[in-house]
Parts: C-alpha cells; structure tokens; sequence
C-alpha cells in the first residue's frame, strides 16, 4: 500500500529530515510511527500526502508512484486518504454539521447526501448530538472526534494522524485511538504518528521508530495482556 | 473492506457548485465589507468617468444626427448691409429653383434666438448698444443640389453679391462635431480603460487579503483533495460580482447626475441644453459599462488567484 525506497528530504544544505528511510505497509495494516519531536514523523506523513517532495528516493502509495504524479492529479489521489492533525483544524465559523459538508460540497457529493452522510460518521464517533454545534462550542477530545469524522467522510483508503492525541488527556486519547481501530477494523489502512509511547506499549500493532531522520527500530508492540475490543490500546485500565 | 484507489482523471464540476461559488462569494463580500466598498467605489468611479464620456460624445452624436437630415445653407450679410442689398441677394436666390426653399432671418430675429439659446448670457446683449448679429437667409437644398455643378457656380455667385459676408454650410461644423464627438470617445475611453486598470488591480489586492484570511480554509481544502477550482471559484466570483456591482452603481449614479442635471438646467431650448442632456445612454452602451465592470473584476480577481499557488 505505502511504500519509501531511500528516501531522503532535506530542506536546505544543513537541515534534513529523512535520512535514506525505507519501509512498506501493506493493505489494512494499522502501524504507529514514533519517535522525539523533530524525529521526521510529520515530514514522512507530508511525504505520505505528497504535500512535499522528496529529495532523492522513491515513494510509491498503492501503485502510484508519487515523484511522477501530476500536479492536477493530486486532488483526487488525496480524496483517498483522511487527515488527522493535533490542532484539529476545524473552521471555527462553521458548524460541526457545515464542516463536514463543506468537504462533501468540494468533494462533489450531491448536497442531497450530505446530512446522511455526515450523521453516519458522527454516529461512527459518537457526536451525533453535536450537529449543529460549533467548534468552540466543543471539548478538546470532541473537537478531535469531529476531525476524525472529516477525514472518515470520504471512506479513506488510508487514515493518517499526527498526533491526533496530542493535545488530549489520556483517558481521551483512548477514544480517540479506538475510533481509529474501527476505521482500522473496516478496511482502511492507518498511519498514526505520536510520540506517546505510552498509548503504543499494549496496542499489539507494528511501531516504527524515527530518530533523527532515520528508522531506528521496528517492531511490533506485544500486549502485556489478551487485547479486547474494550483493551485493545490498552487504554480501559490505564 | 475498504474500496479501491479512485482512477486519478480530473472530476467532474459538482452540480451544486456554481449555488456554492456564488453563496461563498457574497459571504466572502460580506465578511470583508470595507476592503469589498473600496474595490466597488473604485470600480464604479472609474466606470462613472468613461460614461460621463460617454454620455457627452452620445448627446454630440444625437445632435449631428437630429442635423444631418437637413441640407442648409446660411448666407450672413455684413452687420451693415442695405436693404437694397439683401433684396439684390434674394433676388439672386429667387432666379435659382434649388434656392427657392428660403426663410429670411432679421438681425432682430437673430438676437433673439441668442436670447433663448444663451438665457444665460443674454442680459450681456443688452450691455452693447448696438445689435451685433447680422441679417440672413436660411435655405434648405436638397442633396442631389449640392452635389451639381451648378451648386459652386450659385454660391460663388451669392460670395460676390454685395453686402454677402459669408455663405456657409452647415455640414461643415457638422464634421467638426463628429469629430469632437469622437475625440471625447477616444479620450473617455483610454481615461476608462486606465482607471479600469487601476480597479482591476485593486480588487486584486482585495481578493488578495480575502484569500490570506482563508489561508487555513484553503489549506484544509486541499488536504482533503479539493480542485483548484473548486478553490478559487468563489475568489473569481467574488471579484466579477464586485465589478458587477461597481458598474451597476456607475450606471445608476450617471443616470441620477443626468437626470438631476436635466431637470436644474430649465428647458428653454438653450443650445447647450439640447447638445449635452438631450438623451441618455442606450441600454447597449449601459449594459457595456457594466459589462466593463463584469470584465475588469473578473481580471482582478484572475490576477490575484493565479499567483497564489502557495495558499
């Protein structure tokens, strides 16, 4: 699904952020992304994105190679993927019904679909009550959830998050997590970027580490315990 | 499971987008009230101008229209001429067919034709002791006349009667108003398009700050796959309403000034009143001032966008 041979991004002479980085997800695979901040994790998921290109190296996301992609193609290659930032990046003047529907508009969704559509993925993150309120009228975890519906509205193929728990108290970050794990659990592949290793320790999913730039360690982080829907992060205790 | 990766071709414009591009366009003017009434007064002065040029060359043009149609010619007498010599000159005008079509115009009559055109100045007329027009004869010919031969020889015959001072043909200061009347066009129009210009890169600067307020808006947009134009739609629209809305003002103020001016002005069948508010402009040249407006938004709002790849 998501493959880097060698790459490398370096932003002027002295300043790089990947240091010749090769890895690949496949299809359905939920995968964490670590590392201190400054590591390279959100540069990687910019790559992921292709809001930047890279400097030497190759990346290739489901086939399509994206050094070679057009500039008029990118639109409909990100309508695959869903976006999760830290800040949420809600548009305050909007609604949480309009922020949904705003995209549904740009993505050429009949207006006709799109309060269907955006109280079934409110319903997916459990906001259905919070149509027609507005951000700021929401709670930090709320906020995120409402973020993460945006980017589950187009059904992604691929979810990524950097730092979706970021501003998050932990009992929160669980939600949030969970709600990955089901978007996870349907089909889509997810790439989540934190640097809390705390939510990774029990998740059982495979964790890269990024270090200065560099792929430092790959492993898959085993539960400490017999992982249930209600523990799968293990979250439910902690 | 999840569906496959969509086919990378250029979508398709929505259905509802030209409903979203225009309701994002008039919150847009609305969010950003002050900055949208500067573009739009910008527009509509410079649009007031050229049509003020407009509106004098089409009244110019009115009047050598409404004058074309008659074929005259004026034969002036010196201020002293003798009765005997203006009967000497009729005479001469009554032994040619084509010259028969005559109406005598006295020096008193003269005067006071000054009196209703100039009302104005009239009470200056007064001040001199003496009548200063002259004595003439007004003769209407027909087209195929002036064009004979025996036309030059009559007048030339007319030139040397005594008392004659001078025969003219109203066809010459015809031409001279035509030509006035496209010297004003030409020089309304490059006043227009300069200031159009000037408009034009004022709404840019508009739309510019509009688009730097939307910075975050246009960034998420993109993230979530939305095409440049679907992005810069509403910015264009943005721009061609207010130009739109800046030519209509135009139009609305120039027909108000004339309308104010006509009725200040008193009817009294003044020269200058007939030349300058005797018609206003034809819906063509209206719909053309705001089509200008249209026109200079739409290049405004164009500039702006294009060079904005980074927002």
């Amino acid at each position: 699904m998501i493959h880097f041979y060698h790459v490398t991004k370096k932003f002027d002479r002295y300043s790089t952020a990947l240091h010749d980085v090769t890895f690949h997800i496949e299809k359905g695979e939920f995968i964490f992304l670590t590392g201190a901040s400054g590591a390279g994790k959100s540069t990687l998921l910019k790559l992921i994105l292709r809001q930047m290109e890279p400097s030497e190296g190759q990346i290739v996301v489901n086939g399509r190679n994206l050094n070679a992609m057009k500039r008029s193609q990118l639109p409909l290659f990100r309508r695959d993927i869903g976006m999760v930032f830290q800040d949420f990046k809600l548009i305050e003047r909007m609604t949480v019904f309009e922020n949904l529907s705003f995209i549904l508009t740009v993505l050429n969704v009949s207006p006709k679909e799109h309060k269907k559509k955006a109280y079934g993925v409110l319903r997916a993150v459990n906001l259905q009550h919070k149509l027609n309120a507005y951000p700021l009228q929401l709670s930090g975890g709320e906020q995120q959830r409402v973020a993460i519906a945006r980017a589950l509205i187009n059904d992604p193929l691929i979810l990524v998050g950097d730092e979706p728990t970021g501003n998050l108290d932990p009992d929160l970050s669980a939600e949030i997590l969970q709600i990955f794990a089901d978007a996870n659990l349907r089909g889509s592949t997810v790439v989540l970027a934190t640097h809390d290793r705390e939510l990774i320790r029990n998740s059982g999913r495979r964790v890269m580490t990024l270090d200065h730039g560099r792929i430092i360690d790959e492993k898959v982080a085993v539960p400490e315990r017999p992982a249930s829907r209600d523990t799968l992060f293990g979250f439910a205790s902690s | 499971m999840a569906r496959e990766f969509s086919r990378l071709e250029e979508p398709k414009v929505p259905s509802g987008t030209l409903t979203y591009f225009l309701r994002e366009a008039l919150r847009r003017i609305w969010t950003s009230k002050r900055s949208s009434f500067v573009a739009i007064s910008m527009i509509a002065m410079s649009l007031f101008i050229l049509g003020t040029f407009m509106l004098i060359a089409e009244n110019l043009e009115h009047a050598v229209a409404q004058w074309q149609g008659k074929s005259r010619i004026n034969v002036y007498f010196e201020t002293d001429a003798t009765p005997q010599q203006i009967r000497a000159a009729e005479q001469i005008l009554a032994s040619h067919g084509e010259l028969a079509r005559r109406n005598f115009v006295s020096k008193n009559q003269a005067l006071d034709r000054f009196r209703a055109y100039f009302s104005n100045v009239s009470d200056l007329v007064g001040q001199i002791d003496e009548n200063p027009f002259p004595a003439s004869f007004e003769i209407e010919v027909t087209q195929t006349y002036l064009q004979s031969r025996a036309f030059d020889a009559h007048m030339n015959e007319l030139r040397r009667s005594a008392g004659v001072e001078q025969v003219q043909f109203d066809w010459e200061w015809l031409a001279e108003l035509r030509r006035l009347a496209r010297i004003i066009n030409i020089v309304g129009l490059i006043a227009g398009v300069v200031l159009a210009i000037a408009a034009a890169f004022t709404i840019a600067n508009v739309i510019r700050l509009t688009m730097m307020l939307y910075r975050e808006e246009i960034s998420i947009m993109r993230l979530v796959g939305a095409t440049e134009r679907i992005i810069r739609g509403p910015f264009i629209v943005e721009g061609m309403l207010q130009g739109t809305i800046g030519g209509l003002a135009a139009a609305a103020l120039l027909y108000a000034a004339f309308s104010t001016a006509k009725q200040m002005i008193p009817p009294t069948g003044s020269l200058l009143w007939g030349f300058l508010f005797s018609t206003f402009l034809p819906w063509q040249k209206v719909a053309a001032l705001v089509g200008g407006g249209f026109v200079a938004g739409w290049v405004g709002s164009w500039l702006s966008v294009r060079e904005r790849d980074d927002l």
